[in-house]
């Protein structure tokens, strides 16, 4: 019976874990609590000091030069004007699915911290869900009360109100916004090309897949490179070339994402047609060599060598994360490489893409309270003062004086992060300072965007993606949510499919199955009932457009 | 029954030392092996964290019948009986001849080499060990660069769903072999000398010493060994598993143990379906172990109980 013991185990030693760690960084909290000056603004200041607990996975960015949020001079500043010290607790790993599996651990331990930030997309079931599990608490009455700015953009922006609620009008998340003057931007990521080869080949940035196979035949039989990488964590079809059939692809685990309407009508991607002949393509590009061989195993820190080292010559990044990092790593060994942005790619000349990696106004992220919260309004108050215009200030830009300085009204980043001494790259040195270059509670500036994008080839990027990205709004699922129920049923389909459809793609692709097999996969799917999910999913699209 | 107790008591206090030495694995096996069964309730119920183990709601047999109609339940059935299988059938013999053949040598030195050799990959961390595994066996690894030199297929091996078992089997002995040989050469060490001298007065040679000395007097330890084996014939560990396969392979790799961490830890959070499916791996295996024990109690007289 070990197999039992293992898995009730493993919880119980985690939270002994987790308590002996909270103890040792009480101490230290407590300290900290007491050096914080009483003079804190009014309004969002809590009238005692106090400790909150914190979980959220550690973006990369700061992971590279941090070890704990509570190290940045942003978030100290933070818990001197709130007088809330957040004590940040992170999931170790380098991949989505082992923040998953720890997010898992931590629940199932119920040792809950007292508030937590996500992409709460990556929880089956969500934040209604979590409501009802009894993991999170309602916002609304404390947010009415103690969330003045949020409570204010909530009032004048009736699309925001719609994307955060749940369909009865609850509200469990304080939303990572973008929103307002400084808050257009919503594509960040997209296809990525190596430019300098493109133009020793002579070619054009390729549009069409007829045009990617070519390119990407070239790099193959004339550089003698991997002609397109990804990794594990964005697995094939995510958001490669799946958009340009017409159907959204598959993600890390199996979520609403691979959902899309058409005319109104819910669908599921991978098991449309369009699909079939994505995946036709793909496997004939793996043959002919044109995708990496090792896209299966390949995890993050292989593929970014792969890029950086020259290796490889296209692939789906980050204009920021992928772009602002490559780009100086590359350099350094060829001071010629370019990497470009590459329109998200179609089937036919002059078509328009739609199936774009863009975020609505509220992307899912945003930090919940846990029902062991024992002081939810002071938590509050103090994740409110990010949605103020100070708030939202601090979080993107740090420090007046050390971080920025305001020239004609504008806030400017300093050479510490522009040009910092230390050698980090933009994104590690922002990350280190304040938290501008990833989802947090609180507001987004496009004005980081504009100053974090020091490469031309960011610059465009920017523009390049944000073309189209309008077209996405059309094919994208809102943020919806289900019911309790609805999400369980859906979860255990989607879990089923998931794992099935991951398999069935891989093997495909590789050539381990052949195509027609695919068929089967279909009516296995639909033995699985996936049509009760899409059912589930088109039920709730019909709620939240009379929300 | 209060007779029984006062001569408990008597003997505690006769034997009071022996007591207070076997009190810290009575309680080990209280606390981390009985105390957590009361866990397992949740394979009946629809568990949720904050209502609590007894808070949640009964279900019955839910999850079970989902687990048996899962489109998943045949194949790690057979995956987990398969890998387990081949683990005995090659596995178990392994260390016993290692033994034997050790047994045999006479140059100390050369003996105690080759004894801490194969100790030493069961001193080394299962990460580290399938780190070594899939670099051995990814394009231009060891491995497969010499099975491209015989003309097989350039590939990374552990994309390739026909060779997972092996690999992982043939990893595990490798793992395992020296260190569980080490109960077999203390069996051996208790074999009398005076049969060896009887059997070279009566002519017999090295094989026939073999098959008529050392191997009879190994059956008792072997049959022991072989009984819970069987009796965990339903299991295998998720950790080698989890760090080796791959979507390419889930078909020959997926287990039990696999799958519950997938859905239960990894993906899923599904804790009451994941426990109903361990549940039911450790009744499979309970069955095997008693089965086993009658078996060879009726055949060899050996037996656990």
């Amino acid at each position: 019976m070990r197999k039992v013991f293992r898995t009730k185990m493993m919880p119980i030693l985690a939270s002994v874990l987790t308590l002996s760690l909270i103890a040792a960084c009480g101490s230290t909290g407590e300290q900290k609590g007491s050096a914080a000056p009483s003079n804190a603004p009014a309004a969002s200041a809590s009238k005692e000091p106090m400790k909150i607990s914190f979980w959220t996975p550690l973006n990369a960015n700061p992971k590279a030069v941090v070890k704990n949020l509570g190290e940045l001079p942003m978030v100290k500043e933070w818990e001197k004007r709130t007088n809330v010290a957040f004590e940040f607790r992170h999931s170790s790993g380098n991949t989505p699915q082992d923040d998953i599996q720890q997010y898992g651990v931590m629940i199932a331990s119920n040792n809950l911290p007292d508030a937590m930030l996500w992409n709460w997309d990556s929880v089956q079931g969500g934040l209604p869900k979590m409501f009802k599990d009894g993991t999170i608490v309602k916002l609304n009455d404390l947010i009415a009360k103690n969330a003045p700015n949020l409570k204010k953009i909530i009032d004048e922006n009736p699309q925001i109100a719609k994307q955060i609620k749940a369909d009865n009008g609850d509200i469990y998340v304080l939303p990572h916004l973008r929103v307002g003057q400084y808050g257009q931007y919503k594509t960040f990521s997209g296809m990525m090309i190596r430019q300098d080869w493109l133009d020793e080949l002579g070619l054009k940035a390729p549009e069409t897949i007829d045009e990617w196979e070519t390119v990407l035949k070239a790099f193959k039989e004339k550089k003698g490179v991997i002609p397109f990488t990804l990794d594990k964590g964005t697995p094939i079809s995510n958001w490669d070339f799946a958009g340009a059939f017409g159907v959204p692809g598959i993600g890390a685990t199996a979520n609403a994402g691979s959902f899309y309407l058409s005319g109104g009508q819910v669908k599921f991607g991978p098991i449309q047609p369009e699909f079939k002949q994505y995946l036709a393509t793909m496997a004939r590009w793996y043959k002919e060599g044109l995708i990496d061989p090792d896209f299966a195993s390949n995890d993050a820190k292989t593929k970014d060598a792969k890029i950086t080292s020259g290796k490889a010559g296209a692939f789906f990044g980050y204009i920021g994360g992928s772009m602002g990092t490559y780009m100086p790593a590359l350099q350094k060994a060829n001071p010629k490489a370019q990497l470009a942005a590459v329109q998200y790619p179609v089937l036919h000349k002059g078509e328009e893409p739609k199936f774009i990696n863009t975020a609505w106004d509220y992307d899912n992220v945003g930090t919940v309270i846990t029902s062991s919260n024992k002081h939810p309004e002071e938590t509050v108050k103090a994740l409110d003062y990010l949605y103020s215009q100070e708030g939202a200030l601090l979080k993107n830009f740090g420090i007046e004086g050390q971080t920025y300085n305001m020239v004609n009204g504008q806030p400017q980043y300093t050479d510490l992060i522009l040009k910092n001494p230390d050698n980090l790259p933009i994104s590690q040195a922002m990350a280190k300072y304040f938290i501008a270059n990833y989802g947090f509670t609180g507001l987004d500036d496009d004005r980081y965007n504009d100053q974090y994008y020091q490469l031309q080839a960011q610059k465009d990027a920017v523009k390049i993606y944000a073309k189209y990205a309008k077209n996405a709004y059309s094919v994208m699922l809102p943020p919806v949510s289900l019911t309790t129920d609805e999400a369980k049923e859906a979860a255990k389909i989607l879990n089923d499919a998931g794992t099935l459809l991951t398999e069935q793609i891989t093997k495909i692709v590789m050539g381990a199955l052949p195509l027609d097999s695919y068929d089967k996969t279909i009516d296995q799917l639909k033995k699985m009932n996936i049509d009760r999910a899409v059912a589930i999913y088109q039920a709730a699209v019909d709620r939240y457009n009379k929300r | 029954m209060a007779k029984s107790i006062r001569l408990l008591w008597d003997d505690v206090r006769k034997n009071r030392a022996i007591y207070l030495m076997v009190l810290p694995v009575v309680l080990y096996f209280f606390i981390f092996k009985y105390f957590p069964m009361y866990g397992a309730v949740i394979a009946f119920k629809d568990f949720t964290p904050a209502k609590g183990v007894w808070g949640s709601d009964w279900v019955g047999l839910e999850h079970f019948k989902d687990f048996f109609e899962s489109y998943y339940f045949v194949r790690v059935l057979r995956n987990t009986f398969l890998i387990s299988f081949y683990n005995l059938v090659f596995g178990f013999p392994a260390p016993i001849i290692l033994a034997l053949l050790l047994n045999e040598i006479r140059q100390k030195l050369f003996k105690s080499v080759v004894q801490t050799v194969s100790y030493l990959p069961h001193f080394i961390s299962l990460i580290v060990i399938c780190g070594l595994i899939i670099d051995f066996t990814n394009r231009g690894g060891a491995a497969s660069s010499l099975i491209a030199f015989f003309g097989g297929p350039s590939t990374p091996l552990l994309n390739d769903a026909g060779y997972f078992r092996p690999i992982f089997v043939s990893t595990s002995i490798w793992q395992e072999m020296g260190w569980s040989s080490i109960i077999y050469l203390a069996a051996l060490s208790g074999i009398n000398p005076e049969l060896y001298e009887a059997a070279k007065v009566d002519g017999a040679g090295r094989f026939r010493q073999i098959w008529s000395v050392t191997l009879p007097g190994l059956i008792p330890t072997i049959m022991i060994l072989l009984i819970l084996r069987i009796g965990g014939l339903m299991e295998v560990g998720f950790e080698k598993i989890v760090l080796l396969y791959n979507p390419n392979t889930y078909e020959t790799a997926d287990v039990i143990s696999s799958f519950v961490y997938r859905e239960g830890l990894a993906q899923g959070n599904d804790y009451s379906y994941t426990t109903a499916v361990g549940l039911f791996q450790s009744a499979i295996n309970f069955v095997l172990l008693i089965s086993a024990n009658r078996i060879s109690r009726r055949f060899s007289g050996s037996r656990l109980w």
